[in-house]
């Protein structure tokens, strides 16, 4: 009698860049999102020094007052939106499933997703530099009007940035929503639970709450340069404030 | 330049080691201003700094003892309890106590600050891309208030002034011992208004207008330097604000002269002038209000703000010209100078622009032609 011997074992991951394009293993996904984070924070960094060089001594030295503005609003979007929160939904995405004794995150595909959007959103941010307009100047608050009538042409890809940012935050943190309450071991009560885990349980429900209120404003921005709306001219500029309020809230709330 | 900055760092270590008492010359702290409003508002400043200070030594003075009292090598043993109501309540309870406490003067200092009832002054307050315009209602008397360093300082052709980024044309002018109403607005983005030594710092929002006051004691008087404190575009750090403290008499005799010198602009305007005479205006005016967004060569900047030389409005199409200067052109960053400059200044400008940097017409525009177009 002849043994029949069929390979059932892992075949590994892909080879090439193909492994980490593909990639669904959270520990991968985790590591390329604290990646990014990084190299964000080293552009964000250069951003700032290059500020702070100007600012050595009082005058003109190295930059105009143009390229100033642009290097203060793409550090403050860099910092926040490249750095800060890759690096938590990273460390999440490292460590929530080992935590809670999960065998992956409960949605890998989408958590591939969620990370190669940013790359693409900061890809279509960053190449604003080089644009004749030059990049999106009006601080990273980005209060109406300086930001929608009295802004330069680039604020378009700046909303769209903006919007694949958001699509990117809402699926990681859906993500771990459902991994936390689905795919906990047997015995890890929610009392249980460590307690980086409850804040990342917490602040990914704050995420899908403040996410669609900032892509509504900058979808706002985006009517009223493009298609002659009103939403955030004279009166009705408070919606911004509001929501800028919202994320900065948001964004303090993760650094705590 | 770099041994300047050495010696200012080094110093500052210094004095940081040596001599605490000088710490006031430095500007560390917030200024104490010189209002009413200003020393609560410094008062109040302090006394939760040092309700910090204080939680601050005693949860580390706690922690540390801890640490260092009960460390392992002494033998220390973990204890094992858990679940201790007293103290759970306790630590509840400290907190919210501290926060009432604190909550209390805050809100009667917000209740002080937001009280603009009762003015004697009341001036509306408009930002522009970037100057600051200024109103005193009931008194027919307005004006703009541009920035007068030179771009030589700025760009460091020549030393930099004493009050570099710090001076303005016309002076905003308050009268001492009376209460002074701020309305705030603004005219395109969002400024803010901000005089740290009469502590109003208040958002100025097209559409909205934001109040505050300020009551300067007799014998304060002085000049007064702020700026603008939201970025609002390429030149924010170049709209400053100089507040200028009277005495009442001297205020009134201010206001008789502001009203004085309108009249006389208007008959100036009903005069001849010649190609040279508004030139050289003209080139002034540039410079002062154009060349922010144009260019000093008239050479525009970036994408949104067009050049004049060579422009085919300021070669073949004076209506439109004028009509530019004096109406603006709505929704872009071209205000309307209407307001801000005299028929003779935009008719210098207008003069100046069609003849500078090649852009030789040729062509007079005289303040005649200018108060006809308004018409």
């Amino acid at each position: 009698m002849t043994t029949a011997t069929a390979s059932h074992d892992d075949h590994g991951p892909a080879k090439g860049i193909m492994r980490w394009v593909l990639t669904t293993n959270h520990k991968d996904i985790g590591s390329m999102y604290l990646w990014f984070s990084f190299i964000m924070l080293l552009t964000g960094g250069v951003m700032a020094l290059i500020v702070r060089a100007e600012l050595f001594q009082p005058g003109m030295q190295l930059i105009r007052p143009e390229f100033y503005n642009q290097m203060t609003t793409m550090h403050g979007l860099i910092m926040v939106f490249g750095a800060i929160m890759p690096a938590f939904v990273g460390l999440a995405n490292w460590m929530v499933p080992l935590m809670i004794g999960a065998p992956d995150m409960a949605l890998p595909r989408m958590n591939n997703w969620s990370f190669w959007i940013l790359p693409f959103a900061f890809g279509m941010l960053l190449f604003t530099l080089f644009t004749e307009a030059g990049a999106p100047n009006f601080g990273w608050t980005f209060y109406a009007p300086l930001s929608t009538t009295y802004a330069p042409s680039s604020v378009t890809y700046f909303i769209f940035g903006v919007h694949m940012m958001g699509i990117s935050s809402i699926m990681g943190a859906i993500n771990i929503i459902v991994t936390i309450l689905n795919l906990r071991a047997p015995g890890m009560t929610l009392m249980k639970m460590p307690l980086f885990v409850w804040t990342w349980f917490i602040t990914a429900y704050l995420l899908v709450a403040v996410m669609p209120v900032l892509a509504g404003v900058v979808t706002m921005m985006l009517m009223d340069i493009h298609f002659g709306t009103a939403f955030l001219t004279r009166q009705v500029v408070v919606i911004l404030y509001c929501s800028n309020t919202c994320s900065g809230s948001l964004v303090t709330l993760k650094c705590i | 330049m770099f041994f300047r900055a050495w010696q200012r760092l080094s110093s500052v270590v210094l004095g940081l080691a040596l001599a605490p008492a000088a710490m006031a010359d430095w500007g560390l702290n917030m200024p104490q201003g010189i209002t009413e409003v200003s020393q609560s508002i410094f008062e109040l400043h302090m006394l939760i700094f040092w309700i910090c200070v204080w939680i601050g030594v005693v949860v580390f003075g706690v922690m540390f003892y801890s640490i260092f009292k009960h460390r392992k090598s002494k033998g220390a043993v973990a204890s094992k309890f858990h679940e201790s109501l007293g103290l759970e309540l306790l630590w509840t309870a400290v907190p919210t106590v501290i926060l009432i406490a604190m909550a209390v003067p805050a809100t009667s200092v917000l209740i002080q600050m937001y009280d603009t009832t009762n003015s004697d002054v009341d001036i509306k307050i408009t930002g522009h891309q970037w100057k600051w315009q200024y109103d005193y209602l009931g008194e027919d008397v307005g004006f703009f208030s541009n920035l007068t360093t030179t771009d030589d300082e700025i760009y460091n052709r020549t030393e930099k002034g004493e009050n570099y980024l710090e001076e303005v044309d016309n002076h905003v002018v308050v009268p001492t011992g009376k209460k002074v109403r701020f309305l705030i607005t603004s005219n395109d983005v969002i400024h803010a208004w901000w005089v740290p030594e009469i502590a109003v710092k208040k958002d100025a929002i097209p559409g909205y207008i934001n109040e505050s006051w300020a009551m300067i004691p007799e014998g304060q008087e002085g000049i007064y330097r702020g700026k603008c404190a939201e970025l609002c575009g390429v030149q924010h750090g170049f709209m400053p604000i100089v507040l200028e403290a009277v005495t009442a008499d001297e205020y009134q005799v201010w206001l008789d002269d502001q009203r004085a010198g309108k009249v006389a602009e208007a008959a100036a305007a009903q005069g001849d002038f010649s190609y040279d005479e508004l030139m050289v205006e003209g080139a002034a005016v540039y410079a002062r209000s154009c060349a922010g967004c144009h260019g000093t060569e008239g050479q525009g900047m970036g994408s949104i703000f067009p050049a004049l030389a060579g422009s085919p409005m300021a070669l073949n199409d004076m209506a439109g010209h004028i009509d530019i200067v004096i109406n603006g052109k709505p929704g872009s960053a071209m205000q309307s100078f209407s307001a801000q400059l005299t028929d003779v200044e935009i008719a210098a400008v207008i003069t100046f622009e069609r003849n500078a940097w090649g852009n030789d017409t040729g062509e007079t525009v005289t303040p005649k032609m200018i108060i006809d177009a308004k018409k």
